[in-house]
């Protein structure tokens, strides 16, 4: 048998340098498309419940899900990586469902507090985080005092600016949805703090980001349609959905979107954590703040104190969020991870060479994984469904600044092609 | 040696292992709290 070496083998200090800044890449990379995704759905605007447009995000989600994974290296690729450890298959599935209601209470906050406002709120989950991550997966063990600074800094700094956020909010809001609002946004938080604990099982596993999600959206879908039926009845939905025929495009692209940026966010938690890479995407919050004051005139009629809270706010969370993304891990805390990923492997019997190449981000038995006919028709299917959902699409009667919208969006393409790059040559979206 | 089929994820042995892991039933947990705020927030 070939010699194997073993997961807790320290890997060599010039790769994990290079790893730990691609995931950080990857972390900015995946604040700018989630950010944005919140966007389209604020062209939506009439009677449709929070349930049927998060349905109808998911429903956007499922067909990125799947033909971006069968685009970058195919659906046979991710056959095979899945077989080697297909426990994880379940633990997808959970954090899909999880997902689902995370998003449908992102949907209320931001109906009730605005979106300058929830986005903030929910991204409180880095702090949960960040407990997860050293308490479950050995991070930020042996990473020394200045490390810990920074981390621990960064999360109250964050939590300042949520806090100032909140305050802003209770001005903002009317009536008594304010209270609403901030519940939903905090509950999605807790809920997407605790979805990277499955994330990042199955990172230190060793899969690969493109496999894991394409099961997770079994569990999304499955989990909004369970939703959308018990809370508006069969009938009402399917009415509410063919009323919708206009604004499908808008939501069904917030939630491609969505994907591109969780797909970067997937590639930051697997090669700096989830107590760095989650921090590093949730600069996703200036991106929304970007495309709601900007392109969406949000907090216009508010007044100095308005801007100066949410601002102030802004600014602290990202401080801290930046505190955070410095304090990287050293190799003395990268072995501990190792521990932890040895640990997994041991635990569901997977193959120790399969963990060892997930953790240098390297392909595992390499082999030809070309695309096949079922990836094109995946890829196409997709397309046409967004054309013909384009050509039925109307825009509503929303004040958008559209030179804004188009230097936001060259941003993040610009990021997009970057990030795209530096994934293939360093690690071949292994 | 782990038989390389998909059905593994859901035999009975996966799931035993599954729902021995603590770290299992933190999300379980947590995801129906969220669905309870969910329901009462509707």
């Amino acid at each position: 048998m070939a010699s194997v070496i073993a997961v807790r083998t320290p890997i060599l200090a010039s790769r994990l340098k290079i790893l730990q800044a691609l995931g950080v890449f990857c972390g900015f990379a995946a604040g700018a498309w989630l950010g944005g995704a919140e966007a389209p759905i604020k062209l939506v605007q009439g009677v449709i419940s929070p349930i049927t447009i998060s349905l109808i995000m998911v429903f956007g989600v499922f067909l990125a899900r799947w033909s971006i994974p069968a685009l970058i290296r195919g659906t046979s690729f991710v056959r095979k990586d899945v077989a080697k450890a297909p426990h994880l298959v379940v633990w997808g599935v959970l954090a899909g469902c999880m997902w689902a209601v995370a998003n449908t209470l992102t949907i209320y906050a931001i109906q009730d507090v605005g979106l300058s406002i929830a986005f903030p709120l929910w991204n409180t989950n880095s702090l949960l985080a960040i407990f997860w991550g050293f308490l479950l997966f050995n991070e930020l063990r042996h990473a020394g005092w200045r490390r810990w600074t920074g981390v621990i800094g960064g999360a109250l700094s964050m939590f300042g600016g949520a806090a100032l956020l909140a305050v802003a909010s209770s001005t903002h809001a009317l009536g008594g949805r304010a209270t609403h609002g901030v519940v939903a946004a905090l509950a999605a938080g807790v809920l997407w703090g605790t979805m990277y604990v499955p994330y990042r099982k199955a990172y230190l596993t060793g899969m690969n980001p493109l496999s894991l999600l394409t099961f997770f959206t079994f569990g999304e879908l499955g989990t909004m349609i369970v939703l959308a039926i018990s809370y508006r009845g069969t009938k009402a939905l399917w009415h509410e959905l063919v009323g919708a025929h206009g604004i499908l495009f808008w939501l069904m692209l917030g939630g491609f979107i969505w994907v591109i940026g969780d797909l970067f966010q997937q590639y930051a938690a697997k090669y700096v954590g989830i107590s760095r890479g989650v921090p590093l995407s949730n600069t996703n919050q200036l991106w929304g703040l970007l495309w709601g004051i900007l392109v969406f005139h949000e907090l216009r009629r508010g007044g100095h104190a308005l801007y100066a809270e949410v601002i102030g706010g802004s600014i602290l969370m990202t401080i801290g969020a930046v505190a955070i993304a410095l304090s990287s891990a050293t190799k003395q805390e990268h072995v501990r991870w190792q521990d932890a990923a040895e640990r997994e492997g041991k635990k569901y019997g997977v193959e120790q060479s399969y963990v060892r190449a997930g953790i240098e981000g390297k392909e595992f038995e390499g082999g030809e994984n070309r695309r096949t006919l079922l990836d094109w028709f995946l890829v196409a299917g997709v397309i046409a469904v967004f054309l013909a959902l384009a050509c039925m699409a109307r825009l509503p009667p929303v004040d958008v600044s559209w030179g804004w919208a188009a230097a936001i969006t060259l941003a993040m393409m610009t990021l997009l092609g970057g990030c795209m790059i530096a994934l293939w040559r360093i690690t071949r979206f292994n | 040696m782990k038989k390389e089929n998909y059905a593994n994820a859901f035999s009975v042995p996966s799931l035993i292992t599954i729902a021995r892991d603590v770290h299992f039933w933190i999300p379980l947990l947590v995801l129906l709290a969220g669905l309870l705020v969910l329901h009462m927030l509707r």
